[in-house]
Parts: C-alpha cells; structure tokens; sequence
C-alpha cells in the first residue's frame, strides 16, 4: 500500500458532499507523476476515490463501471450511493484471500427522489464498510488526515466553507506525508452541479 | 530448534505530548494516560513535570525510561546550582539534555522529550528532541502515538500554513490554550491511546500578567520562587473510552 | 616563621602537631621567587601583567609564556614554577570547553578557577593507583582573569587550593612592594589605560631591570574582545605613554 503513494478525504456538509485527493503517483521514494487522479465519477452525484495501488486503481475503475452499467441497464435507473457503496463492498470480498490493495471512498448525493441527502462511506481493503456521519479519510496520510479533519470539521458547512475546510484539511495533512501530496483536486457535489477544483499547494 | 527466551528492554506507552511557545509564555500539555498494547494501565500517569519556574519538560515514549530521565535532568539541575548560584537558562537546559541523550547512543533511553519554557531574553521558548539527542529550538512541536494527527492542525493554526494573508507571528494564550485542548479532544477521538486526561503547564514571562488565566477552570499555581516567572497547572477531562 | 621546623614537614600528607601542612605552606613560598605578576579589574575589563624576567641576552624573550588563554573570555598570568602550571591551564580549558559543549553557555570565572583549584590538593601516595596523584603539590599561583555575567572579576588561586577574588593582586618576588602599591593608587572607577599605566608603574618599581617592551607583557579581558595579550604596537604605545 505503500509503493504508491496518496490519499483521500471525504466530508459532509449542508446539502453537499465533497471529496478530495492529492495528485502524486510515486515508486517509493520516486515521484513518477504529478497527474495521477485517484477519483472518479460514477455517476452524475456519486464520486469514487482509489488511494493505494496505482494498478488497482486502474483496474477497479473499470471493474466499478462495468459493475455499474450492468446495474443501470437492468434496473433501468440510476445506482444510490449507498448501494454502490454495497456493490464496491462485495467487489472487494470477492478477493478476501488475495485482496485489491486499495482502500476506496465513496461520497455522493442520493436522487432527488430521496432528498439528495449527501452520503459518504468508506472500506478497507478487503470491503469492511465504514458508513461516517462527518467524514473518511484513506491513503499514506489516513492519521494525519483523521487529525487535522477532526480539528476543522464541524456540521452543517455550506458547499463553499465545506470547500475551504477540505481543503485545507488535505493540504496541511499530504504536507507531512512524504508520499502524498504534489498537486490537489477537490470535487463539491451539489444537488445542482460539480465543481472541481485544483489546489496550489506545496510541489515537494 | 530449541525455545528461546528473550527480554525486550522497551515497551510502548503510548499517549501524546504537546508544546507551544507564545510571545512571552509558553505551554506544554501531554495527555495523561498510561497504555501498555490494549490495555490502560493507568488514567492518571503524568509525563509533564516543573522543572524550574521558568522550564517544563514533557516526556513520552518508554514511559520508565521517561519518568528516570525526568529525575536524572533535575539532578543535574540541582548540581548546577551548587556548582555555579545560578539556575541552568533554558537554551542550557536544552542543551544538557542533548549530552545525557547521546551518552546512550547505543542503548537509548526510548523517550521523546520536548522541553518547554521562558528563555533569556523573556521570551516564550520550546525545544524538541529525538531519542539520542538530536534537537532544535521551535515554535510548536506535538510528539507521541497522536503526533500524526495533531502535529499537521497546529502546521495549520499555529504556523498559517497553506492559508493566504495577513497573519499575526504570535497568539495570544487563550487562543492557544483552547488550540491545545482542541487538538487532545480531536486526537482522543481517533487514537484509542489517547485520553482520559489532560494536563497543562503554562509559563509566563516575568512581569507578564496572569489576567487570561482568571476564572479559568481547574488552575492551580505551581510557582515556587520569588523569580517572577510563574507556572501554572491546569487539569482536564478527557473522553475515557 | 619555619623555626619550628621538625620531622613533621618532610611528609606531604603529614599534618604538624600544630596542625599545618608544612609542603603546602613551603609551596606558597616558592612563589615568592617567582617573577612579579599583577592583575587589575576595572569596570572596562580586567588587566594582567607579567614581569618576563629574562635571565640572558641569548634568551629569545618571545618564548616565555607566563601569560596564557584559557577561553575566549577567560585567561591568566602565573608565577613560581610556572611549568607546574601546565596542568592547571590545560584542564582550565578542558573544563571550560567541556562547560560549554554540555551547557550551551560560557562558563562563569569563579567556577573554572573552582576547578583548578580542586586540582591542588591531590597529591601524595595513591592506593593500588586508583587515581594516581601528584608527588608534591603545586608550585605556582595564577591570576585568573575574565569577564561573564557577573561583570569583569579577577581571583588568585594558590598551592592550598584556596582561591580568593580581588580587585587588584600582585604576586611574586615583588608581591609585598606591588600590593602596597596597588592599595595605594587602586579606585573602583578605573580605566582600562589607568589600569595598565598602575600595572606599568608598578613592575617598573619592582623590577631590577629598565622596563621596556621585551621584558613585560601585558594582556586584558574585554566584552567586546574577549581575552587578548597585546602585541608589540600597542605595548609600546601604552609604555610611551606611562
């Protein structure tokens, strides 16, 4: 898990979700790119973040969106993200004895049928669900993203504090981590729209 | 093969320590208890001792190794007062400790200090150690099982790091007393060594008032000389799960 | 005073039945022969002086060292058997590094003189050479000037181990003349230049031969420059103008 490097957070606000990543993909002590993303959309309100294993990321990627196109066209409607959350859960239990060595977030907005409640989770590896009312956090800076979240994070944070406050809880956690860290991107998810983000930050 | 016996000299302790060094005052909080893997073997173990009234030292790590360090250093505290009618100024202090560290480089007392206190010239000061003697003077330093979490929240608070505009070099002491308890709560949330307790050492700066310090909750002085730096102890709770 | 001489003053270690160490108290005599030394505090710095006492024409008089740094802000004249002094020099800077490495600090001036001093009593037999001591005690006494905390400060130490702060010594075979002197012409508020002049005058009298800038030396410890022994310009400058 640490051959590659980086992290992700989750939080929740008012109405909103946001998720975040660094950008570094490392070979130990190598930095080999400054452009790795580690999160995708899933669906229009449903962001997935892969910390870990630069070739699982991958590989699970595309295993998540066959998944879940399987899912939309026979259910003929959009997957919920506590149910995709259910879906990544099994994905990964499937491999118990040999697992995906990723530790993936989840963090979206239920349809609007059901409120667009925001909703975050996480798993470990071998896809024990962590379902946090506040937020998850994973990767090479997991115990300093767990300090600086809980000294920021407060509820009920508007999509632009709730930006501010994930934001900084990355950029000051990756910054003591050797392995994470060379570039940012934050994603708000609102029921009306996305909007993501580059950080500047430090490049070290 | 046959069965081997072995005696591991260290154990972890865990708990966390914490000190920040303001304009004229400086303060040096550790939590207080005591673990041995997942066990607590005690909720009151203090790793934050007086020792003088213008230095504080707070130790974590091996906590047998620190509560012995902790009394070797105010040994030779003592006889450098006999030796030379003077008590040791704190960039002494600092150093000192850097020589008895090392002298065990080869069977090190497995202990993290940070020394905190007033300085020379009358301003708020603190030292951090590694457990062979490494050190350097700083502004704020976390260290212990929660280092990870807090130290890069107090980058955030104390330092302004990754934040743009105007910021002041120094905080004012209750700012910097709510950041301290605000950064044991978070850390006894998501650090199952940490908790139960909190105790803080302040230092004030001769001449410094203590008016920031009235009506604060669970104070009590610990000044012993007529020198004018004053220390001041506050007690806390912390969550015991 | 040593009419009462007995069997009582060959052993180092013996005390007399009156209760003295006839060794050491012999030692302090050797200083009286010693070449005459003078040292001064002044608010500005401390002085020291040393008559060279240079025996022949043949004798390169730069060689005679009896005027020596311990630390920057430390040094002393001597006088007696100033070989003996070596010792006592070298473990007065051991010491001062030593302070300074443990402590981050320059050690104050009463406390290395209070280490040298510790030196002067270990002498006699040791047993099974735990500790190996000295023969015979120490023949010389130092001047130790310097400056720390506490402001310029200048203590004698001599071979009992007894170490006494003054405002202004001399010692050596001139000692009991120069002292007088000293009394006499001292003042709190001197300056440095007074104080070299009073340190000139003052060997001049002493002395057998004319004064002149080969057969003197002359040192001081200042704030700002620390310990310095001044070099041939500036101690014919202050001899011109005594």
């Amino acid at each position: 898990m640490e051959l590659n490097g980086g992290s992700v957070v989750a939080m929740v606000g008012k109405n909103c979700v946001a998720i975040a990543s660094d950008l570094r993909l490392g070979n130990q002590a190598l930095t080999v790119a400054t452009n790795f993303e580690k999160v995708f959309p899933v669906t229009d309100r449903i962001y997935l973040g892969l910390p870990g294993l630069a070739t699982d990321v991958a590989t699970l990627r595309e295993r998540f969106r066959y998944r879940v196109n399987m899912y939309t066209i026979k259910e003929e409607r959009e997957i919920e993200p506590e149910t995709f959350a259910h879906l990544v859960s099994s994905t990964l239990y499937e491999k118990r004895f040999g697992p995906y060595f990723i530790e993936p977030v989840v963090a979206g907005l239920t349809s609007p049928e059901r409120g667009s409640k925001p909703f975050i989770a996480a798993t470990d590896l071998i896809g024990c669900l962590n379902f946090a009312k506040d937020f998850v956090v994973c990767g090479t800076a997991s115990s300093k993203l767990f300090g600086v979240a809980e000294g920021l994070w407060e509820p009920d944070l508007e999509p632009d504090e709730l930006f501010e406050t994930i934001s900084q809880t990355l950029l000051n956690a990756v910054d003591r981590d050797a392995f994470s860290g060379w570039g940012a991107i934050v994603h708000v998810i609102t029921p009306e729209k996305v909007v993501t983000r580059t950080l500047k930050g430090r490049m070290d | 093969m046959a069965q081997q016996r072995s005696f591991n000299p260290y154990t972890e302790n865990g708990g966390t320590i914490l000190a920040i060094a303001g304009a004229d005052f400086a303060v040096v909080a550790g939590d207080t208890r005591q673990t041995e893997g997942y066990s607590i073997q005690t909720r009151y173990a203090p790793k934050v001792f007086r020792l003088t009234d213008k230095a504080v030292l707070a130790v974590n790590g091996f906590a047998a190794d620190g509560n012995m360090f902790v009394k070797k250093v105010k040994q030779r505290l003592e006889w450098y007062k006999h030796a030379h009618s003077k008590d040791m100024p704190l960039q002494s202090i600092a150093r000192l400790i850097q020589t008895m560290l090392y002298a065990k480089r080869f069977f090190p007392y497995y202990v993290y200090n940070i020394l905190g206190g007033i300085d020379e010239q009358g301003k708020g000061a603190v030292y951090s150690f590694d457990p062979v003697g490494s050190y350097e003077r700083e502004t704020c330093r976390a260290a212990g099982a929660a280092q990870s979490l807090v130290q890069p929240f107090l980058d955030n608070q104390i330092y302004f790091k990754n934040q743009t505009g105007e910021h002041p070099t120094h905080l004012p002491l209750p700012h910097v007393l709510q950041l301290v308890t605000d950064s044991f709560t978070g850390a006894t949330e998501r650090h199952i060594e940490v908790g139960d307790g909190l105790e803080m050492f302040v230092i004030l700066a001769r001449g410094r008032g203590s008016q920031e310090l009235e009506g604060v909750a669970g104070i009590r002085e610990v000044t012993t000389s007529d020198e004018r730096e004053r220390v001041f102890v506050i007690n806390r709770d912390l969550k015991r799960d | 005073m040593f009419l009462t001489r007995s069997e009582y003053d060959r052993g180092v270690n013996t005390f007399s039945p009156e209760g003295r160490l006839f060794q050491v108290e012999y030692a302090i005599e050797a200083i009286k022969l010693g070449s005459t030394t003078v040292g001064i505090a002044t608010p500005q710095g401390v002085v020291l002086g040393v008559e060279k006492r240079v025996q022949s024409p043949l004798l390169e008089a730069s060689s005679i060292e009896k005027i020596v740094e311990i630390d920057r802000h430390l040094g002393c004249a001597m006088s007696g058997l100033t070989a003996d002094a070596r010792t006592m020099i070298d473990h007065a800077r051991v010491t001062s590094q030593n302070h300074a490495f443990t402590y981050d600090e320059q050690i104050k001036v009463e406390s290395v003189t209070q280490a040298v001093c510790d030196l002067a009593l270990r002498f006699g037999e040791s047993m099974d050479n735990e500790d190996a001591m000295m023969s015979r005690p120490f023949g010389v006494a130092l001047l130790v000037a310097g400056i720390d905390e506490l402001g310029p400060q200048l203590f004698h130490t001599d071979p009992s181990g007894t170490m006494m702060k003054y405002e202004a010594k001399a010692i050596g075979s001139g000692s009991e003349a120069a002292q007088a002197e000293l009394q006499d012409k001292y003042h709190k508020q001197m300056s440095l230049l007074e104080a070299y002049k009073l340190t000139l005058s003052v060997l001049k009298q002493v002395m057998e031969e004319k004064l002149d800038q080969h057969n003197v030396q002359l040192a001081q410890v200042t704030l700002d420059g620390g310990f310095e022994i001044l070099n041939e310009t500036k101690l014919r400058e202050v001899i011109d103008a005594m």
